[in-house]
């Protein structure tokens, strides 16, 4: 769920990237930062880029998602079965004491 | 009452803990606000440089070396600006640029401010709410829990019970005739036998008693309102046959008598909340318990044309039951049966002089012959003095007080002419008297306003002043027939 939340500040993160990418002109020059080096690219190179980086998170967030309701299903499936124990548990003492 | 007051218990910590939580949902949203608010005057402070910093080819500045040292420098290259686009990529761009850029990222901020703005209007309505919540179940508030307990558990239902929702209604036939097969079952069938026996005739003894129920309560159903005493129920009945006459002000008859009630109910209810409070220490909530009364109340039914007719069930009850010891035998008495229009004509009348006369129609104007007026003559003693308790209240446009109070005062200074005025009453419906015209024009003096007022004014001297059933005569005709 935490993974969740940051590919979605990621993804809002990029949206705004794209936005502001399509603002700028190939005069402009654009770099990206690997590491602490500044490195040039190209406006049209970076807005590909960035539409790329974009659809990768989207899918990370889906798989997540998918990744997430198998665990809920998981757990309904354990608490059912805790609530049976607990039933039979509950039936258990209840004879017990009569008899006695 | 344990239980009630251990639930009001419990709900003022759940509602102190909601409560809790929404403020700080609350508290979370105004410190994201403020964060946000920073960020916009941070953005709005960086277009104004940008906006000067290409003024001047190069400015003289103090450069910043490390966190202690400063040295002096030039900023070079005004209009190139490097902007940080996010996610590691920087764009070269002018400063123009760069304020366009700015300007699309203070979008963004407004929106999520906007949205946090909401989000807290709607959180501070819900703390609102909890508090008045909290308040109610506290003994703080103005809240009070009425609760009206009702004693009497026979549910009045038109009809009979269905059959069909009585528990054990249908027989157990089945194990009757299953009763060959087994040793355990055979006995099973002889007991439910026995049991079948019983439970006929327990069924048939509450069918006895619903019948009679059901024909006591009859009659109230008609009236479609609530009861929860039987005697309270005759008192409705009463106005549930007047209905024909006075069905356009249905609306005032059942507001009176409810509000009478709830009067009653009210005073009853105040004694009884005090013992309540000083009963339930626990309860939260201070009580009023009422219980529905039985107060026969008069009601004054605006019929239009500033009259109003003056009801009383204790009255209509009276007349019925004079009417139904003179006349044939109801099975109930004091109750109405009606199912002809022609029994509406019977049932209404006015006992005038021992007779019965019957009632002209309400939809006619007073100004006519025969008064409308229910009552007038039976209930004047009541008429007077309710009359006298208003006199000093109303305007001069109240139909009743005011001639009532020049009627009054007049009367002493003359006693004389009025008793010559009007002739004994012969039973007869309508009547001219040449002689009313002298007490027209002092009627008219009274209050000229409204035609059909001195008529009242002339029914209800006679009663006050005679204390006899007297006919009545238009002014009109009486001027005819003094210029005849």
């Amino acid at each position: 769920m935490l993974r969740v939340s940051e590919h979605e500040a990621q993804l809002t993160e990029n949206n705004i990237v794209k936005e502001e990418l399509h603002l700028l002109v190939s005069q402009n020059l654009v770099y990206k930062l690997i590491g602490s080096v500044l490195v040039k690219q190209d406006l049209e190179e970076a807005k590909g880029t960035v539409g790329k980086r974009l659809e990768n998170i989207n899918g990370e967030i889906k798989q997540y998602e998918t990744q997430m309701k198998e665990m809920e299903k998981r757990s309904e499936r354990h608490r059912e079965v805790l609530a049976g124990l607990q039933h039979e548990y509950q039936k258990s003492q209840g004879k017990v004491p009569v008899k006695v | 009452m344990a239980e009630r007051n251990k639930r009001k218990n419990l709900h003022p910590q759940e509602v102190s803990r909601l409560k809790e939580e929404q403020v700080k949902v609350v508290i979370g949203c105004q410190d994201q606000i403020q964060h946000w608010k920073k960020v916009q005057s941070d953005y709005e402070a960086l277009q104004q440089r940008l906006s000067t910093l290409p003024d001047k080819l190069s400015y003289d500045v103090m450069v910043p070396f490390g966190p202690l040292a400063f040295m002096p420098g030039k900023l070079v290259h005004t209009n190139e600006v490097t902007v940080l686009l996010g996610d590691n990529w920087f764009a070269k761009c002018s400063a123009k640029q760069a304020s366009n850029l700015v300007e699309h990222r203070k979008k963004h901020v407004q929106t999520a401010l906007d949205d946090l703005y909401k989000v807290v209007k709607n959180f501070e309505a819900r703390v609102g709410f909890t508090e008045d919540l909290e308040k109610q179940s506290s003994e703080k508030g103005d809240f009070v829990d009425i609760i009206e307990e009702v004693e009497n558990e026979e549910i009045l239902t038109k009809g009979k019970q269905r059959t069909a929702h009585k528990p054990y209604s249908r027989p157990k036939i089945q194990d009757v005739f299953e009763g060959g097969e087994g040793d355990p079952k055979a006995k099973s069938g002889i007991l439910s036998e026995e049991e079948l026996w019983a439970r006929l005739d327990e069924l048939e003894m509450e069918e006895e008693l619903l019948d009679q129920k059901d024909r006591i309560s009859y009659s109230t159903d008609t009236n479609g309102d609530d009861t929860t005493s039987s005697s309270s129920e005759e008192e409705k009945e009463h106005p549930s046959g007047n209905l024909p006459c006075l069905h356009g002000e249905e609306g005032w008859p059942p507001v009176t008598r409810e509000d009478s009630r709830l009067i009653t109910c009210q005073v009853n209810g105040n004694g009884q909340r005090h013992s309540d409070d000083e009963d339930d220490e626990g309860s939260c909530v201070p009580t009023i318990y009422f219980t529905h009364t039985v107060e026969p109340k008069r009601v004054r039914i605006n019929t239009g044309k500033n009259t109003t007719l003056k009801f009383s069930e204790r009255k209509e009850e009276a007349k019925r039951k004079r009417k139904n010891s003179n006349g044939n035998g109801h099975s109930v008495p004091g109750l109405a049966k009606i199912k002809t229009p022609a029994d509406l004509y019977r049932l209404f009348v006015d006992v005038v002089n021992g007779e019965l006369v019957p009632r002209k129609s309400i939809l006619k104007s007073r100004s006519r012959e025969d008064s409308v007026c229910s009552d007038t003559s039976e209930s004047s003693d009541d008429r007077r003095g309710f009359c006298r308790n208003l006199s000093h209240d109303e305007s001069t446009h109240s139909d009743t007080s005011e001639g009532v109070l020049h009627e009054e005062e007049n009367s002493p200074s003359k006693p004389l002419p009025l008793p010559g005025v009007f002739e004994a009453f012969s039973g007869t419906v309508v009547e001219k008297d040449p002689t009313l015209p002298s007490l027209i024009p002092h009627l008219t003096i009274v209050s000229p306003a409204l035609p059909t007022i001195p008529e009242r004014k002339a029914e209800e001297v006679v009663p006050q002043l005679q204390k006899e059933p007297c006919k009545r005569v238009s002014k009109f005709k009486a001027a005819r027939m003094q210029q005849i």
